[in-house]
């Protein structure tokens, strides 16, 4: 629950809206602990009009207080005076931040036209002295309506001043008591560039206290406090013609993560209005509404390597200390990058391997500050080298490149080289004692790999079903092969020599012909069976073509083919009865008949013997 | 060309360098969970990569993951045997493991045969092996049916040799491939080891993250571990990571498994 504050809060009379604060400009100084800043609402005013000057002096402490000191104004009149406080307190990366901002309006008139100058204003602090820059006010003659800007989006993308957008320049309130109302100060931001998410509270009503205050989910954006009032501070607003009151509830820094189109929920708040106790006290719930951004894209010509999370206006610095030092002795390398943007997102050089010097592991903290609504940050990133050998030793030249919203262009950002003298140590004197760093716990492990090789670990050929079976083929067709072959061998036939083999059997069958042929009574024919059996075996068994030899040629053939002469000469004599039987028909028995089949096999199975 | 040039430049990025990258920023920036998650990313995209497997073994000790690291530095050894940071690492982070074997002297053999084993050339010796082979029994076979010339004999004989010492590499690695497929790390912070594949098995010691074991068995989530003293014993499966998971090196892909993934 938000109180409303009571104290000693003066209404602030901010009379019109500060569209023009860019052209007029706002002239501050910041020294970490105290900030000043002089805005005008207004570049351009007539003679018979007034503009409002608006000092701030923000705080970083609750007690102290600067003295402020207003100008005289040679060319103004100062018509009215007013004084407002606010107090934020914010968690920023688990660190509390406190900030009091006092607000001193004036209402200035001019004296007389032209170019007119509003005088620095001063502040002492903390035994310090401050001032901003003049202000540069046109003064037309009274009755010339006054020149201001007219918005638009290009206006808004430039426009870094939250607090000077008019966040009801477009609200007609009509009869409303309560109006909760969001906004942000650039609808068509780059990715990763700040906008500023603004929640008011507007009452015609008086506001006791905020009973509940819903902020929406913000998804797509990466989001940071920068104002969270635990008190409400009034602003007088005139909405229409109707006075109202203004109060801040909730400022955040957003950050697009991603282009296109963004939207923002509604969100929701639960005021208790009425007075004290007593008087009408009245609990209403009002919602704000939907907010659309369109997030652009980096424009082309992105430098190769460059990182999304560079976006801003940043500085790059770095340092080593000592320049000097003996070999073994720690130097501490330190880079530094500040300045306006997401340092959480921000990617910075690395440092590269130096020949002769040992590096450990980068530490890298961040801090953050918020800066007229603006965060600015600084990361720092310090790396223990060791010089492990005499000589210089060059730090070269680190470079980072950043997308710079503002100007809406590329940029690189470089530190400077830094050159370091390594000394002989003194003789005796250990080298460094170990440092943490160097500890298996705290990262006494190799420096990381950068590039991403791939290895295509497949199954490797011995694990295959199909290896070892493709390693049997070879004997195995080797071995089918040799089979093969001797089947075929075995299968080959040689007529002649199949003939030698089937003489015998050829003859045999030749003879149970002869023998058909002699129980029929056929006797020539009987005969000449005998004689083809005899000369049929002759000449496939012994080679020897009986037709056309003589009797004494027959046996001298066989005899030289080394045939026994015993069954030769009776072949012979076998031969001699059949021809003489087949052409004297009618000689010879029967008994006789089956004898010669008798003789004649039992001859030819000498012969046959004797061949083998 | 020039397109051309980058195009092919572009298609010879490896998968998921970007993501390698950020997640190296991250690692870099002290934003270790997040490099984390970015790692884990790629290997569940099916990147085996050694430098992947080094940087989330370094990334896991950062966030005090011993067992994990453990693991990862072993991945990268078994995708490349020799190289030389995973081993630097894996030694650094043996150092603070919890685990101490006695009488390790035996069994410890079995670990550096496996180490001197794996890095044979056992692909390249496979396929020399399935060279020769053949070709010994070519020339032999010309001999023997047509009686082929002499020198064909003495081939013969060299390309016996040859693919006998070959098939000797081949039998190394795949022996070391072997134990490598066996090997498990304890990721769970400690674990009891039991007699057997149940909660209610008397237990019989205790291991704890980092260990390396040797995984011969598995049966009811359970997994019998044996360590390289020669202890065994059964613990619950989730608690042993094997090296080699599956989808690699030809380990069937187990449906439901995260680390499902095929190189």
């Amino acid at each position: 629950m938000i109180p409303k504050r009571t104290g000693n809060a003066l209404r602030l009379a901010l009379l019109v809206a500060l569209p023009a604060l860019a052209s007029a400009g706002w002239k501050g100084i910041s020294a970490g602990e105290v900030e000043l800043s002089a805005t005008a609402d207004a570049s351009e005013v007539a003679l018979d009009g007034t503009l409002t000057l608006r000092i701030a002096v923000t705080y970083a402490s609750k007690a102290d207080t600067g003295n402020l000191e207003v100008p005289t104004f040679a060319d103004f009149d100062v018509v009215s005076r007013s004084q407002s406080e606010q107090v934020t307190f914010t968690l920023s990366n688990s660190t509390p931040s406190f900030r009091r901002t006092v607000i001193t309006s004036l209402a200035l008139t001019p004296r007389r036209a032209g170019d007119l100058t509003i005088e620095p204003v001063k502040l002492e602090f903390r035994g310090q002295r401050f001032q901003t820059e003049p202000i540069q006010v046109r003064v037309v003659p009274a009755g010339q309506a006054l020149r201001r800007r007219p918005p638009g989006p290009d206006r808004l993308a430039d426009d870094r001043l939250g607090e000077s957008l008019d966040p009801f320049a477009d609200l007609h309130p009509g009869q409303r008591d309560l109006i909760l109302r969001a906004m942000v100060d650039n609808e068509r931001p780059f990715v990763g560039q700040q906008v500023t998410y603004s929640l008011y509270l507007l009452a015609r009503t008086n506001v006791s206290s905020i009973e509940k205050l819903q902020i929406p989910r913000l998804d797509g954006f990466w989001s940071e406090d920068v104002e969270a009032p635990q008190q409400l501070v009034p602003e007088q607003r005139i909405l229409d013609g109707v006075p109202y009151t203004a109060y801040l509830l909730r400022r955040r820094a957003l950050f697009p993560l991603r282009p296109g189109k963004a939207a923002i929920e509604p969100a929701e708040v639960q005021v208790l209005t009425g007075f004290g106790m007593l008087f009408s006290r009245e609990s209403s719930r009002r919602s704000s509404q939907a907010l659309q951004l369109e997030v652009q894209p980096l424009p082309p010509g992105k430098p190769a390597g460059f990182d999304f999370g560079n976006v801003g206006q940043w500085t790059l610095s770095a340092s080593a200390e000592p320049s000097n030092a003996p070999v073994g002795q720690p130097i501490t390398f330190r880079m530094v990058a500040s300045g306006r943007g997401n340092v959480r997102d921000l990617r910075l050089p690395r440092l590269p391997v130096l020949s002769g010097v040992r590096a450990y592991d980068a530490t890298v903290s961040d801090k953050e500050t918020i800066e007229r609504g603006q965060i600015n940050g600084t990361r720092t990133v310090e790396q223990l080298l060791v010089p492990e050998r005499t000589g210089a030793v060059e730090i070269p030249s680190l470079a980072m490149d950043i997308f710079d919203p503002v100007q809406k262009q590329f940029r690189t950002v470089r530190t400077d080289p830094i050159a370091l003298r390594v000394d002989a140590g003194p003789v005796g004197q250990p080298a460094a004692e170990p440092i943490s760093q160097n500890l298996l716990a705290k990262g006494g492990i190799r420096p990381i790999r950068l590039h991403l090789g791939s290895v295509q670990r497949a199954t490797p050929p011995w694990a295959q079903p199909w290896f070892w079976p493709a390693l049997g083929l070879p004997p195995f067709g080797l071995a089918l092969l040799l089979g093969i072959a001797r089947l075929r061998r075995m299968l080959q036939v040689d007529p002649g020599r199949k003939r030698m083999e089937l003489a015998r059997s050829a003859a045999a069958k030749r003879l149970r012909r002869a023998r058909a042929l002699l129980q029929r009574g056929e006797s020539v024919a009987f005969y000449a069976e005998i004689v083809r059996a005899v000369t049929g075996y002759l000449a496939d068994k012994q080679g020897i073509a009986a037709a056309g030899l003589t009797r004494d040629e027959l046996v001298s053939a066989l005899l030289a083919r080394g045939q026994p002469e015993e069954p030769v000469r009776r072949l012979v004599r076998i031969l001699d009865d059949c021809d003489r039987a087949r052409f004297a028909p009618g000689s010879g028995e029967s008994p006789a008949r089956e004898a010669m089949l008798g003789r004649t096999d039992q001859v030819l199975g000498e012969l046959d013997r004797g061949t083998r | 060309m020039i397109l051309l040039l980058a195009a092919l430049l572009a298609a010879a990025e490896p998968a998921g360098a970007q993501l390698f990258a950020d997640a190296n920023a991250a690692y870099l920036s002290g934003d270790v969970s997040r490099a984390t998650a970015a790692y884990e990313a790629l290997v569940s995209e099916g990147v085996a990569s050694t430098e992947l497997e080094t940087n989330l073994g370094a990334a896991y000790l950062r966030q005090g993951k011993r067992g994990l690291a453990v693991l990862h530095f072993e991945r990268a050894l078994f995708l490349q045997p020799g190289d030389d940071d995973a081993s630097a690492d894996l030694v650094e982070v043996r150092r603070g493991n919890v685990d101490r074997l006695e009488g390790d002297a035996d069994e410890a053999g079995a670990e550096t045969v496996a180490r001197l084993l794996t890095p044979l050339p056992g692909t390249a010796a496979a396929a020399i092996l399935a060279v020769l082979w053949p070709a010994a029994w070519v020339l032999f076979g010309l001999r023997l049916l047509r009686g082929g010339p002499r020198w064909a004999v003495v081939a013969a004989a060299g390309c016996f040799g040859g693919a006998l010492l070959f098939a000797l590499l081949t039998w190394g690695a795949a022996a070391g491939r072997d134990m490598a497929m066996r090997r498990g790390v304890v990721v769970a912070q400690a674990v009891p080891a039991r007699e057997g594949p149940a909660e209610k098995s008397l237990s019989r010691f205790e291991v704890h993250e980092g260990t390396t074991v040797s995984v011969d068995d598995e049966e009811a989530g359970f997994r019998r571990v044996k360590l390289a003293n020669g202890l065994t014993g059964w613990v619950p499966a989730g608690t042993v990571e094997l090296v080699v998971p599956p989808g690699w090196a030809g380990r069937p892909v187990l449906t439901g498994s995260a680390r499902a993934v095929q190189p």
